[in-house]
């Protein structure tokens, strides 16, 4: 952007201005909004690049604005680069983030993912009240909608991966309590006589992801009840194992696992 | 291929609702053959703990096979959707007769853990038909709880 720019142009000493006052000054809020206002087209465009993968236009003009003022508030003239070159990646990279926070691997429409939120509260529910996991004819009736419905967010589920919020609010609590859990499933894992050497690569994994392992195929626990102990959900737990499961087997030696 | 050809559906298999998938045999279409599984116990109304069990032991089954198959072979997997249960068998075709599946292996831990009941077969193939090794699992629609 020069200040030849016909669209853009004249916001190129507003910039200079604004990136000069002083954090506290009183006419920087009036001058953010100018530039705002000014430079929304951009975050419009960046936005519309991403809304082919399932997530409505507004939501995606909100987070690309919310980059467009992060990039408007760090950018220093004097390092002499063009404002666009700094602000275009800044508002990609926060839509970029956008979609990970979400964590679906797939595209997925929003009614599926309400379900899935739906799906899961009531799985833990019925958890609770049965003492086992719940069937999607159970969780049907809960919701309240047809069978079909819960089977297809059960298939869409498959494309969530939680590494946003359930990940990190259950990481630091299930370490506290993880070596009373695991006492009897590791004096379990002794007994083992395996022709891999399974100790040291178990020892790898990450502490939450040792314990589900030793819980389930050392513990003799079901997927729910490990649920209910380490603090996270069924349907966590079950991408968990599946995941360390998949690691396991490409770290143990494909030599010992064949006869 | 002795073992490999399907019976008929309705005499073999005393009624039970039938899907067979048959891959080549690599560990790029593993994932093809786990949906298969969860969606048929998903539509049978297993809990989720026996949906996710099944579907992790199909994974681990298909590749403990896939690593003793013979190259360019097939992976078949047979489903059998019965009341309350599903019945798979998961078979390759291996390029030596002494290509074992062994049982003392975490892996095989982990099938038994998942499944009800899992066990192997060797046919060491006879008049020019293959060796083949297959896993038979059984896994049931709740888990019994302990």
């Amino acid at each position: 952007m020069t200040r030849a720019d016909p669209e853009y142009g004249h916001l190129s000493p507003l910039l200079e201005r604004y990136a000069a006052l002083p954090a506290d000054h009183p006419d920087r809020e009036q001058l953010r909004d100018e530039l705002v206002r000014g430079f929304l087209p951009v975050a419009q465009h960046i936005a519309r690049r991403f809304s082919n993968r399932g997530e409505p236009l507004d939501d995606l003009v909100q987070v690309a604005t919310v980059g467009l003022i992060n990039a408007i508030d760090r950018y220093s003239p004097e390092r002499g680069t063009d404002f666009f070159s700094f602000a275009v990646p800044t508002i990609s990279g926060e839509v970029r983030r956008h979609f990970r926070d979400l964590g679906w691997s797939m595209r997925v429409p929003r009614r599926l993912k309400d379900l899935h939120v739906s799906i899961n509260s009531a799985v833990s529910e019925l958890s609770q009240n049965l003492g086992r996991a719940p069937k999607p004819s159970e969780i049907a009736e809960r919701l309240g909608v047809p069978v079909s419905e819960v089977l297809e967010g059960l298939e869409a589920s498959e494309a969530y991966r939680s590494s946003s919020l359930d990940e990190m609010l259950s990481s630091e609590q299930g370490s506290a309590t993880v070596g009373e859990l695991v006492g009897e499933a590791d004096a379990e894992l002794d007994r083992v006589d395996f022709r891999q050497a399974l100790r040291p690569v178990l020892a790898e994994l990450a502490e939450r992801e040792r314990t589900i392992v030793l819980l389930r195929f050392f513990g003799n626990m079901t997927q729910t009840q490990i649920a209910d102990r380490v603090g996270i959900s069924q349907m966590h737990v079950s991408r968990l194992l599946a995941q360390t499961l998949d690691r396991l087997r490409t770290r143990l030696d494909p030599e010992t696992r064949v006869g | 291929m002795s073992d490999l050809d399907s019976p008929s559906p309705a005499d073999a298999l005393d009624g039970a609702s039938t899907v067979e998938v048959r891959t080549s045999a690599s560990a790029a279409l593993i994932p093809t053959i786990r949906a298969v599984a969860s969606d048929l116990a998903a539509r049978a109304d297993f809990d989720l703990d026996a949906i996710s069990d099944l579907r992790m032991a199909v994974d681990e089954a298909c590749a403990t096979l896939v690593d003793v198959a013979a190259p360019t072979s097939w992976l078949r997997c047979t489903f059998l959707v019965r009341p309350e249960r599903i019945e798979v068998h998961a078979q390759v075709q291996t390029k030596h007769s002494d290509a074992v599946v062994s049982t003392d292996t975490f892996g095989w831990r982990v099938l038994q853990t998942l499944a009800d009941e899992v066990t192997v077969h060797h046919d060491p193939g006879v008049d020019g038909a293959g060796p083949t090794v297959g896993i038979r699992l059984d896994k049931r629609s709740g888990d019994v709880m302990r």
